[in-house]
């Protein structure tokens, strides 16, 4: 027995045998305590009595507009765990290597295959599809970016934020009337909107593109394009007493501090003070006091921490103060890079509060808070690994792969927590640190790659391998959580992954070809700031591909539509099909889609005109992706990211395991939807693109027509 | 026991009366709501203090956490009866070691608490007796039914007037006397027992006053809650003497509502503060 127990055990029989009346009152603090306690035997008790009291009633709701859906159903529970990213060549190798024991047993026991991805194989396009069923042209997702039309700025594609329109002012302060408006632009219906329409619950985790979250039958938290408290989609802060090297440029936020003695003084930066939009941006000061080589005391916001070199803090929840009693909350980790000879600090980007959320992050908006209170606070923050910092050099390799496994284990928990609260229904989790992990260690299993230096890989370092052994583990557990026989383990990924050795300046090339021309001395501006619009009949920006600048549709669109651009199109897809790298003496692109052709449904025209499906190595380049000109097509990567999945997608294909066997030869990621609704006995809307798979043994019962308002959903 | 427990108390009150007589002595001047209010507020707050370094604040915060996933989970996921049930058990566990964690600063604060308590008691328990205002005294002897009755006798006093007693009730082995003060004070009364002196406080006047309504026997709760006069010592010829007092009438400062007065403003003062002090109850 414990000695604390012993001493509890003594305090109370002394407080039974020395009986006396309860004159005392035990103050405040104790007595909030256990009035807290008495509440929750109440809360208990008077749940437990409602429990009893509405069951009745409850099961005849369900049995009228639930259980009827329940009751066609294969399988009274469906798992999906996403490995963003997993490979399946990778997995394949891995599997008969003996490595992945859990993968194979799930293999004998269902079934394993590779999973045809998207056209991108980019993962927001990639999980759009799955969660509708549709092909991209249906749900008005290409890229992670899309063209301005009036400016040709990169927007993000999938989420559009705008302040409150009205506002009043007071004195200083400019009060905003509403909410700011958080709007998703993807289209069409997630699946688990249709299931809920039939009664099943759902509970989607960290499933890209969620944001804002929908209104569905479960619950739902958001992901991929959540921003951060700043409203940028992660941006780290780097402190540091080293002074600015003569053209040196870091990304992220980086403060030049002074060190006085021991002390290093220094501002958070938080977001735009939403009361005084003119008043800047609201600061947090913090102290250092620094107390031997390797550690240091963070004094921040009334509170006291331990910072020790190399070691990450816990989630710290900060708070900028917008106005008396206004106050905006988030969380962030601090990472002491060094305290000699000079003093760097890492703060990684501030989150949102998962319990004080500046934005909606989950649906209802309290399941983000009981996430929180189940497992205390948790990265909230769309691409939450910060590998803008590590490719920046901020953070080493060992520090963001700590930063990785941190966000795996939170994403864990609350996984292994839907699997325990959700015994009938749909629980799809994503997992996307594989992607993040495989973008920034891919080095370590490419010798070849001509950017490589030699300090950059630790020889025998196996990061990829452990990560897909870990993941196998993960699948080991999952399993193990799902062994009843009406119960679906699907264990899928988006895409899979390969080199990213070259990166393909498209508005060179597009330069180089007479598509594009640039105001002389401008062509390194960003945001295609240096192109001549007037003599530009291309261009190029983002991950996918390439754009015409059609009249009508940009604001300085030169291109006639119809015939012209259909022509151009074509041309220009000709030309860059096979284009060589010279260098290397290999094709860089293997095949040029047009989107007009290849997409069907009523947002094709805002796709790129042109998706570039590149070998096997290539890529857009760095440059391109946000809008610059360089003076060459082809770079080699310097970069940690070398690893990528933006090439044609036949080369990338992600994986797909079974607890039962899929029948089908060539299952797609696109079939995951209607396959879903078909097993929970759902009738699947006949405007999804993808087709239901034979599960096990019964066949898929046949598409239905969707009913007049889905229909209306899909179009709008 | 109860010798061991009684010299302690006596010991305890003995220094709380030091240190609360000269501490609380404002209180007479202030208006009693005001005096009120300013007591609980200010005790509040420093329970909240004590309370926070003397209990598992992490502990507390997990488990507090945890009852509020599993109260939000009776919402979120109340489609399924097993999660309902298993919430519902989570809850109760989580309200049990709740009280647990509690427990080891309640029995911390208890003594200083009750001594305080004991403190205000006499401000707001009960009203001096206003001159001309009668009042009862009784006198409790020592000793069982069948010990003889020592020779007792108030002496004279410019004070008070005696005006009925003193009356013997046999039974209860009581004296009593009916009194009228005659001046404004805090008045000491003394009785010859067996020829030696044997005091007793009493309070006349119109304003707030510290009224010591008992004069405690070897009973350490007795002593513990009136701290203002030293106890008779076991096998003394008198056991307790009170005097009783008219209660006082007021919500804020009267007899009786002071303690839920004070109850209530140390509540909420402590909850106001709960936050910037950064307390988890």
């Amino acid at each position: 027995m414990s000695k604390r127990l012993r001493l509890v055990l003594l305090v109370v029989v002394l407080v039974l045998l020395v009986p006396a009346r309860a004159d005392a009152y035990v103050g405040p603090g104790a007595g909030f305590a256990l009035a807290g306690s008495f509440m929750a035997f109440f809360a208990a008790i008077a749940s437990a009595f409602s429990t009893i009291i509405t069951w009745p009633f409850r099961l005849a709701f369900r049995a009228v507009f639930g259980w009827r859906a329940l009751a066609r159903s294969r399988f009274k529970r469906i798992v999906i765990l996403g490995l963003d990213g997993m490979d399946h060549g990778l997995t394949e190798t891995m599997l008969a290597e003996g490595t992945l024991p859990n993968l194979a047993k799930l293999r004998e026991q269902g079934s394993f295959s590779p999973l045809g991805t998207t056209v991108p194989p980019l993962s927001p396009v990639a999980w759009s599809t799955f969660q509708t069923g549709v092909n991209p042209g249906k749900h008005n997702i290409f890229d992670f970016l899309t063209p301005d039309l009036n400016r040709y700025h990169a927007k993000l594609s999938s989420v559009e934020i705008r302040p409150p329109r009205r506002s009043i002012r007071l004195g200083p302060y400019r009060i905003p009337l509403g909410k700011a408006q958080v709007r998703l632009l993807r289209k069409s219906k997630p699946f688990w909107g249709i299931l809920g329409r039939y009664g099943i619950f759902s509970c989607i985790q960290r499933v890209p593109i969620t944001f804002p979250p929908e209104k569905l039958r479960g619950v739902l938290l958001s992901a991929m394009c959540v921003p951060d408290l700043r409203g940028t989609q992660g941006m780290f802060s780097y402190y540091t007493t080293r002074p600015k090297a003569p053209g040196e440029t870091i990304g992220g936020e980086v403060h030049h501090v002074a060190r006085a003695g021991d002390q290093v003084q220094a501002n958070l930066v938080g977001p735009q003070n939403p009361l005084q939009p003119e008043g800047g941006e609201l600061l947090l000061p913090f102290e250092v006091a620094i107390t031997s080589p390797a550690g240091a005391i963070l004094k921040i916001g009334g509170a006291k921490y331990d910072l020790q070199k190399d070691i990450y803090t816990d989630w710290i929840h900060v708070e900028f103060r917008a106005a008396p009693g206004v106050k905006v909350h988030g969380i962030c980790k601090f990472l002491l890079l060094d305290c000699e000879p000079e003093f760097g600090l890492y703060v990684t980007p501030i989150n949102l509060d998962p319990e004080r959320a500046a934005m909606p992050v989950a649906y209802p908006s309290v399941y983000a808070t009981y996430l929180a209170k189940r497992q205390g606070p948790f990265a909230t923050l769309g691409l939450a690994e910060d590998t803008w910092a590590l490719n920046e050099r901020v953070i080493s390799d060992d520090q963001f792969l700590r930063q990785c496994l941190d966000m795996d284990a939170e994403r864990e928990a609350m996984f292994f927590d839907a699997l325990e609260k959700v015994p009938r229904g749909l629980v799809a989790c994503v997992f996307d640190g594989t992607d993040r992990l495989q973008h920034t260690f891919w080095r370590d299993i490419d010798p070849g790659h001509p950017a490589r230096p030699a300090d950059d890989v630790i020889a025998g370092r196996r990061v990829i391998h452990d990560l897909y052994r870990r993941m196998d583990d993960l699948v080991g557990r999952t399993m193990a959580k799902c062994r009843r026989k009406d119960e679906l383990l699907l264990v899928l990924s988006d895409h899979g992954f390969g080199p990213f050795r070259h990166g393909v300046d498209l508005n060179r090339w597009l330069e180089e070809n007479g598509y594009l021309t640039l105001i002389e001395g401008r062509g390194d501006e960003e945001h295609l700031a240096g192109v001549d619009w007037s003599r530009t009949r291309a261009f190029a920006i983002g991950l996918a591909g390439i754009y015409i600048n059609i009249r009508d549709k940009y604001s300085r669109g030169v291109v006639e539509p119809g015939a012209k651009v259909d022509r151009l199109r074509e041309e220009i897809a000709d030309r860059l099909t096979g284009l060589v790298d010279p260098g290397a003496g290999a094709s860089a692109v293997k095949r040029v889609y047009i989107a007009a052709k290849f997409y069907k449904g009523p947002y094709k025209d805002d796709a790129p005109d042109l998706i570039v499906g590149y070998q096997r190595g290539y890529r857009v380049s760095w440059e391109t992706a946000i809008g610059r000109t360089t003076d060459r097509v082809f770079h080699a990567n310097s970069k940690a990211w070398r690893g990528d999945h933006c090439v044609d997608p036949s080369l990338v294909p992600g994986i797909l395991f079974s607890s039962q066997p899929v029948r089908n030869p060539n299952p797609r990621l696109i079939d995951v939807a209607p396959t879903v609704l078909s097993l929970f006995g759902v009738p699947v809307p006949d405007y999804m693109d993808g087709k239901p798979w034979t599960v096990g043994g019964a066949a898929p019962a046949p598409k239905a027509p969707a009913p007049a308002r889905e229909l209306a959903e899909v179009a709008t | 026991m109860n010798a061991v427990f009684s010299w302690i108390a006596a010991c305890l009150s003995a220094g709380a009366d030091a240190l609360g007589r000269p501490l609380l002595a404002p209180l007479g001047v202030l208006p009693g709501w005001l005096s009120a209010t300013l007591v609980a507020a200010a005790t509040g707050v420093i329970l909240l203090i004590a309370f926070k370094y003397t209990s598992n604040q992490r502990s507390i915060k997990r488990v507090r956490d945890d009852l509020d996933a599993n109260l939000l989970a009776l919402k979120l996921f109340k489609d399924s009866t097993a999660v309902t049930l298993r919430s519902q058990g989570r809850l109760f566990v989580g309200g049990f070691r709740l009280m647990l964690l509690a427990l080891v600063p309640m029995l911390v604060m208890a003594l200083p608490v009750t001594l305080l308590l004991g403190q205000l008691a006499l401000w707001y328990q009960s009203r001096p007796l206003r001159v001309g205002e009668q009042a009862v005294l009784t006198l409790a002897l020592g000793g069982d039914a069948k010990a003889p009755w020592p020779h007792v006798r108030l002496r004279p006093s410019n004070a008070v007037q005696v005006e009925l007693g003193p009356v013997r009730v046999r039974s209860k082995r009581e004296l009593c006397w009916t009194l009228k003060p005659r001046a404004a004070g805090l008045h000491r009364l003394t009785f010859d027992v067996d020829g030696r002196p044997v005091d007793k406080q009493l309070a006349v006047g119109d304003g707030l006053m510290r009224v010591s309504a008992l004069r405690p026997g070897w009973d350490w709760e007795e002593i513990l809650l009136n701290p203002a006069e030293a106890p008779f010592r076991p096998g003394a010829a008198v056991r307790s003497i009170a005097v009783a007092f008219p209660t006082r009438s007021s919500w804020t400062s009267g007899t009786d509502s002071w303690l839920i007065y004070w109850f209530v403003v140390s509540m909420a003062a402590a909850l106001v503060f709960r936050r910037a002090l950064g307390v988890k109850v």
